[in-house]
């Protein structure tokens, strides 16, 4: 699975990025995270307020940190 | 920032401590004066007027849904709304400058087009919350009104000069996802939000009021507590985490540069001679105007250091008029804005964008010195 984080530097990108690192030594999850900062391939996800997530294709947050529970369940849903 | 550039400016650091005249009266009169003003700001502003100020922004980040005032930016939105929701969403979407540039991509590439566009660019930094409450405290409640009111103005001005002038442009850019995936999942009515919200601005219009201190007191409890029994009571507590996280994200962001703008704001009273600046920027002519405006749009001023250096080149003769030119320009454009507005818009929009504002600019300061 692809995980990709849209946003150009802002602090709560950095914290998702944290967030999703610590999950997948945690649970050793396999994917892999990218992070995507160009502005124009963010906005061609139709996302605006940064961080954008994605998952293998499939726009989940925007603008938000998502709590661990609801990013654990996402990547099970998307990996199964 | 390349390795040479990093070596450039402490060399240049280095020559200036070996050099510097360290026990010359001018020198010592400078750092006496930038104390002072830090210390004017520590004792008047920054409890009362600043940390209320994070706490509403951070609010505002965290509990104010965005989704419904982005849609009304989209590709399908009418002129007549997108243009007033453009100047005034500033204040809600982008409570820090980081976001702006996100949105404003956004709403130009796949929203409402380059008018509503370069509206929202122009009224994000001047209209955000700390930015009208740090300016109202400190220099008054006209010049905060007046630069409210004077950047919606040239913001829709601007806007349609712009969209007619590039409407070519507009017609390419209207397909594809606009707003996608916004959570608006918050559990909370429209009433408890802005009650939560007003409480705060209580709080801090409780500060500024001329009362009795032990009334003040009274009163500032009173609305902190009601502040926190709404947290305690109606909040989940993962929302009042990410509340205080943005303010404290907020406050890490702009306090330490607000200080360093306040010490240099405090020493220019000192090394810049009053003579110079009541010759330049003194009276409310048109060139005085101009050379705020041009000074503005290229100078950089970190979020809300415009107000202490623009408060003090007010007490060293600076008119109304050019100061309000200078609030205006200084806090939309600035060289390295430019670079991305180049790059982002293009050459000949973003040429049309700068100057269209510093022209704007100087009009309305004009304005705004003979009539205020």
């Amino acid at each position: 699975m692809i995980i990709k984080i849209l946003g150009n530097g802002c602090s709560k990108c950095k914290t998702l990025e944290r967030r999703l690192l610590a999950l997948r030594d945690k649970y050793s999850l396999p994917f892999e995270l990218q992070k995507v900062t160009d502005l124009d391939e963010i906005v061609n996800y139709g996302v605006m307020m940064t961080p954008g997530l994605v998952l293998d294709g499939a726009l989940k947050s925007v603008g938000t940190v998502p709590n661990d529970n609801q990013l654990l369940s996402w990547i099970k849903e998307t990996s199964a | 920032m390349k390795e040479w550039v990093k070596f450039l400016i402490l060399v240049a650091v280095f020559l200036l401590f070996y050099f510097a005249p360290a026990g010359g009266p001018g020198v010592v009169a400078a750092l006496a004066a930038g104390l002072a003003l830090l210390q004017e700001y520590a004792r008047l502003h920054v409890l009362t007027c600043l940390v209320p100020a994070f706490f509403i922004a951070g609010s505002i980040a965290v509990y104010v849904r965005k989704d419904a005032v982005l849609k009304l930016l989209g590709p399908t939105a009418k002129k007549i709304i997108a243009y007033p929701v453009a100047t005034i969403s500033g204040g809600i979407l982008a409570v820090c400058s980081c976001t702006i540039l996100p949105l404003f991509t956004g709403i130009y590439k796949r929203g409402a087009g380059i008018g509503p566009a370069a509206a929202f660019l122009f009224t994000g930094p001047a209209i955000n919350v700390t930015a009208i409450l740090l300016t109202g405290s400190v220099l008054g409640w006209d010049f905060a009104v007046g630069r409210l009111v004077a950047a919606m103005v040239i913001s829709i001005v601007a806007g349609l000069f712009l969209a007619f002038v590039f409407r070519e442009h507009d017609r390419k850019n209207s397909n594809g996802d606009f707003v996608a995936g916004m959570s608006s999942d918050l559990p909370y009515s429209t009433t408890t939000i802005a009650l939560f919200l007003l409480l705060q601005l209580g709080v801090l219009v409780v500060f500024g009021l001329a009362i009795e201190p032990g009334l003040k007191r009274a009163l500032v409890a009173l609305l902190i507590g009601a502040v926190l029994a709404i947290v305690l009571v109606k909040f989940q507590k993962e929302h009042t985490v990410e509340w205080i996280h943005e303010t404290w994200d907020l406050t890490k962001k702009i306090l330490p540069y607000l200080f360093v703008g306040v010490f240099v704001a405090g020493t220019i009273e000192v090394i810049i001679p009053q003579a110079f600046i009541t010759r330049l920027v003194g009276e409310n002519t048109l060139l005085s105007n101009a050379v705020a405006s041009t000074f503005g749009a290229f100078m950089y001023f970190a979020t809300l250091t415009e107000v202490p250096i623009i408060q003090k080149l007010m007490a060293l003769g600076m008119g109304r008029g050019p100061a309000l030119t200078l609030f205006l320009t200084g806090n939309a454009l600035s060289l390295p804005s430019m670079i991305v507005l180049f790059k982002v818009m293009g050459k000949k929009q973003a040429s049309a964008y700068i100057l269209s504002i510093m022209v704007l600019s100087v009009f309305a300061g004009m304005i705004f010195g003979e009539l205020l």
